[in-house]
């Protein structure tokens, strides 16, 4: 699976961390784009699809878990990795519970991140593929 | 095709459906490996902390303990995506578990600080929220040690926080640090400028100011009017990003009282130097979990000043006491510019001066009348003399001993002899020692040391030193001959040794992650392990007597009483302190482990007590779900295609994934077009010794096949079945099952095997025959013991073989499969002529000559380092 082809959205609010990311995401080959805030997602994901998203849990108006929580709803087959500056186990769980794929403290590995994206990527190419296959089962059942 | 195979999908037996499945349980048992490996990693972590060498905060405590959680949780869920349900029970125990960590988190949540200034003889470890650790630990020195340091003061944590919030300067810099562009390198320069400018602008909100003189004017009762100061940052949260903080940050010498305030704002300032910005930025840490601290401390106008190593800091064996030294400031030597002097000195009693190298010192640092520090030429003779006398020298050295001695770890002293003769400490932080690059100068009376390595290289799994006699334990039964005090050395940290580390002095492995189970138990036991060194079981022979230095990373031969003397005991000094105790209490529910043997019946999802238990669990059933993956699936036939090498093979392929080079279509498969790694090592055993038929069967053993095959009609080979007649691999590129069978013998294989050593893994089972029973129980035992030879673990039950191995590289494990696709078809028949002693030795011998000769492979993973 070339690096490219993974569609990744980056939420934070702090501009200038947000932007080194995904610059350095970018620099790795994947097709990243960033926005400041979880309304902003919300609206970002209706207009242009992605694989993974990136987000912040501490943010000012809606925060991390209320967003998290709305893209579970309204896209469902999203891969979300939390990130995180302070360390709150129960902020950590609640979010696992959720549904998010996986959970990262900043300071942030570089290549900690990527696999994680690409294992995240490819837990939802796994999910499309069996859904796609129910699909295809169904419509042959008929 | 494919159309026609997704119509079969509700009867389960769709190409696709088989390949998704083995995909998503695939990635589930990856994810699985390395939250594992994560969690061990961060376990290892909190019990470094737990022996408390140096100072932490609360802020450590919770991040660990976050990141295990997380990680525990990511465990079972991917353990519930390959096994459904079944270890449903492990989510009820890690809630029952999360929430006494949580419970014992918040009940110890330390009261934050609201004090703005804080005098450094109330300051003590605990207050590492407060003061930084930097000054958190000088504090120490002066208010628990009662040692010589300047009086002085801590500017806090929160002063930072209320300077910050007068000016409103949080938001401020955050819009600076939006609106600039972080590429280029000018931008950044004048980002960092704009920023440092700007606090250095602002005024300091009243109370604080008055908290800072009042501090002053007490400082100026003890002293004498006017005394100059010493300013010196204590970053906090320094502890979450490592030890590459140190040293970024500004420090003023020799302020006077006008500009007391002026140099806190410079000092705060330096927050946002270059280097500082871009590290964070790098790193994502957040900007507000850095709170610039500063102590102030009297300034001593030094005639000589310079470093102290409690050790020799680039050789972990010396425990000679190491003096730089320099006329004036210690300022020269810190900086490390000018030249200096170097002392060391002995510890043994009574302490001596065993080297001294006297350095041209002709220029150094002094303070200037008025303010700050000046280079002063240091004219004719005197900068050819030594900077310290004797006696200076080993007051320095004892001092050295007791901070060391308090801290339990080897530490960095900034020191100063002002005009009168005493003795100021201005630093004192843990020292981190390195190996000796090449053979380093060992202290005197040591020489003889390195002529009886026997082994070095490796990394401390647990430290300390320890002696014995060597006694190799290469399968479970050598456990029990173990004996008391003796040095365990074994191929792999299994944890399956655990048991031993009580009657053990020290362990040494050829494999094995410091991060391990077994890692993680020596250091609770405090038995000195060292790990990865290749060849431990062949050089380290039974009985012969060794002492492992497991901080110096050297076997040696016999008893070397030097290193066992000279073995520092490692003290607590974190220990009572409520941060530590709160770890503490954190910990018990986190690192101990309870469930060690997989066989035992206690080996169960309710008997998990703590997070280190479920990892543990999760991890061993994780292989048994996924390795079960074969005899789970049933597949159509359609989906196979038949091996052609040269010519059509009774075998046939089922690609999983990505098993095929693209565009292979049709019946057949060639060999060729296989990339998948474990397939062709094992077809590479299968066809390395041509098979010479069944071996000539005595009178007696055809008897007995007549005999079972009327008994079990399962075993009779005429009876048609497409599973038992046809041999299939389900490959992917990295991934192999294969189930076969031959008349009456079935075997099962199923190996990982990647660039990730750490998630290799090859399972092999080995049953049946159709000779009477006693004849397949020897040939079990023939199979397991030859398994055994090669470094599989194997457990012979019955007539049945179960090996395993795991952990070792790409080239190990592909050379182990190639010893298993051999004995696959050379051990089908054995059993019928498995009829004594005398005929099992002989195919021993033949069998093992075979795989020598043929296959060739490494006795261990990796090279041999033999130094002996």
């Amino acid at each position: 699976m070339a690096l490219n082809e993974i569609q990744v959205l980056l939420v934070d609010d702090e501009k200038e961390f947000l932007e080194t990311l995904v610059k350095r995401l970018v620099k790795r080959k994947l097709d990243a784009s960033g926005v400041g805030s979880g309304e902003e997602a919300l609206q970002a994901l209706k207009q242009k699809p992605a694989d993974v998203v990136i987000l912040d849990v501490k943010m000012p108006g809606m925060n991390g878990i209320e967003t998290l929580r709305e893209i579970r709803r309204n896209h469902p087959l999203v891969e979300v990795i939390m990130l995180t500056g302070h360390a709150n186990m129960e902020v950590a769980i609640e979010g696992m519970e959720i549904g998010a794929f996986d959970y990262l403290t900043k300071p942030v590995d570089m290549d900690e991140l990527l696999y994680k994206v690409q294992d995240a990527h490819q837990k939802k190419t796994l999910q499309e593929q069996k859904i796609g296959l129910i699909q295809a089962a169904t419509q042959a059942g008929r | 095709m494919l159309r026609k195979d997704v119509s079969e999908f509700p009867a389960g037996s769709s190409a696709e459906e088989l390949r998704a499945a083995f995909k998503a349980r695939y990635l589930s048992f990856r994810l699985l490996l390395s939250a594992n490996n994560k969690a061990l990693e961060i376990m290892a972590e909190l019990q470094e902390a737990l022996r408390g060498s140096q100072p932490f905060s609360m802020s450590l405590v919770r991040a660990n303990t976050t990141a295990v959680s997380v990680n525990v949780f990511r465990m079972i869920q991917n353990l519930d995506n390959l096994a459904p349900g079944k270890y449903g029970i492990l989510y009820n125990r890690f809630k029952a578990i999360e929430e006494e960590v949580n419970r014992k988190l918040a009940s110890r949540r330390l009261p934050p600080g609201e004090e703005l200034v804080i005098p450094l003889e109330g300051v003590d470890k605990d207050m590492a929220d407060q003061v930084g650790s930097k000054m958190a630990s000088l504090g120490e020195v002066k208010t628990v040690l009662h040692l010589p340091v300047p009086d002085g003061f801590v500017i806090s944590a929160a002063a930072y926080r209320r300077f910050l919030e007068h000016n409103d300067l949080q938001n401020e810099i955050d819009r600076l640090l939006q609106t600039s562009s972080m590429e280029e390198m000018d931008t950044l320069y004048e980002l960092s400028a704009n920023i440092q400018q700007l606090i250095i602008r602002s005024t300091i909100p009243p109370e604080l100011e008055q908290a800072i003189m009042d501090a002053y004017r007490a400082l100026e009762r003890k002293a004498c009017e006017g005394v100059k100061i010493s300013m010196r940052s204590s970053a906090l949260g320094e502890d979450l990003a490592g030890a590459s903080f140190a040293g970024q940050y500004r420090s003023e010498l020799n302020v006077s009282k006008e500009n007391v305030l002026q140099a806190y704002k410079e000092i705060v300032a330096s927050k946002y130097n270059l280097q500082a910005i871009f590290y964070r930025l790098n790193r994502g840490i957040l900007d507000e979990d850095i709170a610039m601290c500063v102590g102030a401390m009297v300034m001593v106008n030094a005639a000589s000043g310079g470093v102290m190593y409690s050790r020799n800091p680039l050789d972990i064996r010396d425990d000679s006491v190491f003096l730089n030294s320099a006329w004036g400031l210690p300022k020269s030597i810190v900086d490390g510019r000018m030249a200096s002097d170097l002392f060391v000195v002995s510890r043994k009693k009574p302490m001596a001066v065993t080297a001294r190298q006297i350095a041209t010192k002709d220029i150094k640092f002094a303070c200037d009348a008025e303010e700050g520090v000046c280079r002063v030429e240091v004219a004719g003779e005197q900068s050819r003399l030594p900077s310290l006398h004797d006696e200076h020298i080993l007051e320095l050295a004892r001092l050295g001993l007791m901070l060391e001695e308090h801290y339990g770890a080897p530490q960095d002293v900034e020191w100063a002899f002002d005009e009168k003769g005493a003795i100021h400490i201005l630093q004192s932080r843990t020292l981190k020692q390195q190996e000796p690059k090449e053979l380093a100068v060992l202290p005197q009376g040591c020489g003889s040391l390195r002529s009886d390595i026997l082994l070095r290289g490796g990394s401390t799994a647990s430290p300390g030193v320890g002696c014995g006699p060597v006694f190799v334990v290469r399968k479970d039964s050598d456990t029990l001959l173990f004996p008391q005090g003796a040095v365990l050395v074994t191929a792999q940290a299994l944890p399956r040794w655990a048991a031993l580390l009580g009657r053990a002095s020290a362990v040494v492995t050829e494999q094995g992650s410091v991060a391990g189970h077994l890692a993680n138990l020596a250091r609770e036991f405090a038995v000195p392990a060292l790990f990865g060194l290749p060849g431990a079981t062949e050089l380290l022979r039974n009985d012969l007597e060794a002492t492992v230095d497991a901080d110096g990373l050297k076997v040696y031969a016999g008893r070397v009483e030097a290193l066992i003397d000279r073995s520092p005991a490692r003290k607590n000094f974190m220990a009572g302190s409520p941060v530590h105790k709160v770890l503490e209490e954190v910990a018990e529910h986190i690192v101990p482990l309870h469930l060690i043997d997989p066989d035992a019946t206690g080996f169960r999802p309710e008997n998990c007590r703590t997070f280190h238990d479920i990892t543990r669990f999760a991890h061993e059933v994780s292989v048994k779900e996924m390795f079960n993956f074969g005899k789970d699936h049933r597949f159509s036939e359609k989906m196979s295609k038949q091996l052609v090498c040269k010519v059509p093979m009774q075998w046939w392929l089922i690609n999983l994934d990505d098993g095929f080079k693209e565009g292979v279509t049709g019946k057949f498969v060639h060999l060729e077009e296989i990339v998948s790694i474990p397939t062709l090592a094992l077809w590479e055993g299968i066809t390395a010794v041509p098979w010479a038929g069944p071996p000539p069967i005595d009178a007696k053993g055809f008897m007995s096949i007549l005999l079972e095959a009327g008994a079990n009609p399962a075993l009779d080979p005429s009876m048609p079945s497409p599973y038992t007649t046809r041999n299939y691999f389900m490959i992917s590129k990295n991934f192999c099952s294969l189930s076969s069978r031959f008349g009456f013998h079935f075997s099962t294989v199923e190996a990982l095997v990647g660039e990730r050593s750490a998630e290799n893994y090859i399972s092999f089972q080995f049953k049946g025959g159709a000779a009477d029973y006693e004849r397949r129980l020897r040939r079990a035992r023939f199979v397991g013991e030859i398994l055994e030879q090669f470094a599989f673990r194997a457990e012979v039950k019955e007539d049945g073989v179960f090996a395993r191995m795991e952990g070792y590289s790409q080239k190990f494990m592909m050379e182990r499969l190639r010893i298993i696709g051999y004995l696959i078809m050379h051990t089908r028949q054995l059993d019928m002529i498995m009829s004594n002693e005398a005929a099992y030795q002989g195919h021993r011998t033949r069998i093992l000559n075979d795989i020598n000769e043929a296959l060739k492979p490494s006795a261990v993973d990796g090279y041999i380092e033999n130094v002996a």
